[in-house]
């Protein structure tokens, strides 16, 4: 099983073996939950809920510098 | 097994965890509505016959914040100003423009270039501020100016949860009580000069204001401002996330305690003695000396700047 995931920003992509969760990808990205979104064909996603091979998803860093 | 909306028992596509809940798209979008109203009424920060001037920058905060004001029926235009930050800007405004437009609302457009000759990337290191440094000076200045000048009642800034906590974490490690003091979710006018500024989504976390935009299909700039990188505030909301990891709701007690148990006695402390900058006539902090002319932040950091620019780019402007 293989998941693509596209970290950004900057823009990078990762290919991710055996992640059954989108929790166990952020834990194999080592990226806190806390900090991002995930989000699969336009949708969100819970860190709950499952991944299928071939998904791409983007996680998407929410945390800005700005303010 | 997916996660059940805490509301309505739907399929969940957010986690809230510092409020032990999950939510579906129209419950989620719901929960957003109603912490932004609940800040509103809380601070009395605007009603809806006032003019708001809602200041965007196309990021996730500010697109979201000025679609909720829509949405709950203020009269709310947007300021976005050009940092003259090359490609980010030109995006970031290309992207404020295409919301202004499919929602009917009128955005105004100011440019630190030509209004006051110089760019964010120019003014970097110069100056004795940081890139940082000398673009808040500015946005707050052009923001109250143009909120002046254009007889708005209120600005409306997109700070959140996150902002508000990483800079009281920034402000207590340096106990730097006058800034703490003014750290508030509502700033009135106390004077000629001043216009009120607010900041409603400050019960909102950034993750959130994210998630809304994306629920709601607002199309907001994600890259990261290219002259942000390693900041201190990324730096104390990295920390600040480690902690809330381990455990939820930490950020949201730190800022709200100091807000409710706090900040007032904090008030008491802040007595700094305001009066008109002798170069723009805006307000200022009256100088220690009061022989001394009494010049605002901005004009003093604006001379710093425009001097170390080229005379050729100064006089072209």
């Amino acid at each position: 099983m293989l998941v693509t995931a596209r970290l950004r920003p900057p823009d990078r992509v990762v290919e991710v073996a055996d992640v059954r969760r989108v929790a166990d990808l952020l834990a194999r990205l080592e990226v806190l939950p806390g900090a991002v979104l995930v989000i699969r064909d336009g949708a969100l996603l819970t860190s709950q809920d499952e991944l299928r091979d071939g998904d791409k998803v983007e996680v998407r860093f929410a945390i800005s510098g700005g303010g | 097994m997916a996660m059940r909306c805490k509301r309505c028992r739907g399929t969940a596509v957010m986690e809230v965890r510092r409020h032990n809940a999950a939510f579906c798209r129209d419950c989620f979008l719901h929960y957003v509505g109603q912490q932004v109203t609940r800040a509103i009424a809380k601070y009395r920060m605007a009603g809806h016959t006032d003019r708001v001037l809602v200041a965007v920058s196309g990021g996730k905060d500010s697109l979201a914040l000025w679609d909720l004001l829509l949405e709950l029926g203020y009269q709310a235009d947007g300021l976005y100003l050009s940092l003259g930050i090359g490609a980010y800007s030109e995006r970031s405004k290309a992207v404020c423009q295409e919301f202004a437009e499919a929602r009917g609302a009128t955005l105004l457009v100011h440019d630190l270039a030509g209004e006051h000759g110089y760019t964010i990337p120019e003014a970097a290191g110069k100056g004795g501020r940081s890139s940082c440094g000398v673009c808040g000076l500015s946005k707050r200045y052009v923001f109250n100016r143009a909120a002046l000048d254009g007889g708005y009642d209120v600005v409306c800034t997109g700070h959140n949860l996150d902002d508000e906590a990483a800079v009281l974490f920034g402000n207590t490690l340096r106990w730097d009580t006058a800034a703490m003091a003014r750290q508030f979710p509502v700033l009135e006018a106390t004077r000629p000069g001043l216009v009120k500024k607010v900041k409603p989504l400050y019960r909102v976390a950034e993750r959130e204001t994210a998630a809304y935009c994306v629920l709601k299909g607002i199309d907001y700039v994600v890259e990261e401002c290219p002259l942000v990188a390693g900041n201190t505030q990324m730096r104390h909301k990295e920390t600040l996330n480690q902690m809330e990891e381990a455990a939820p709701g930490t950020k949201h007690s730190f800022l709200f305690g100091y807000l409710d148990r706090a900040a007032a006695l904090l008030k008491v402390a802040d007595d700094a003695d305001l009066t008109e900058c002798a170069r723009c006539g805006m307000t200022t902090q009256a100088p220690e000396d009061p022989a001394s002319e009494a010049v605002c932040a901005f004009c003093r950091s604006k001379a710093r700047l425009v001097k170390t620019l080229p005379i050729v780019e100064v006089a072209s402007r």
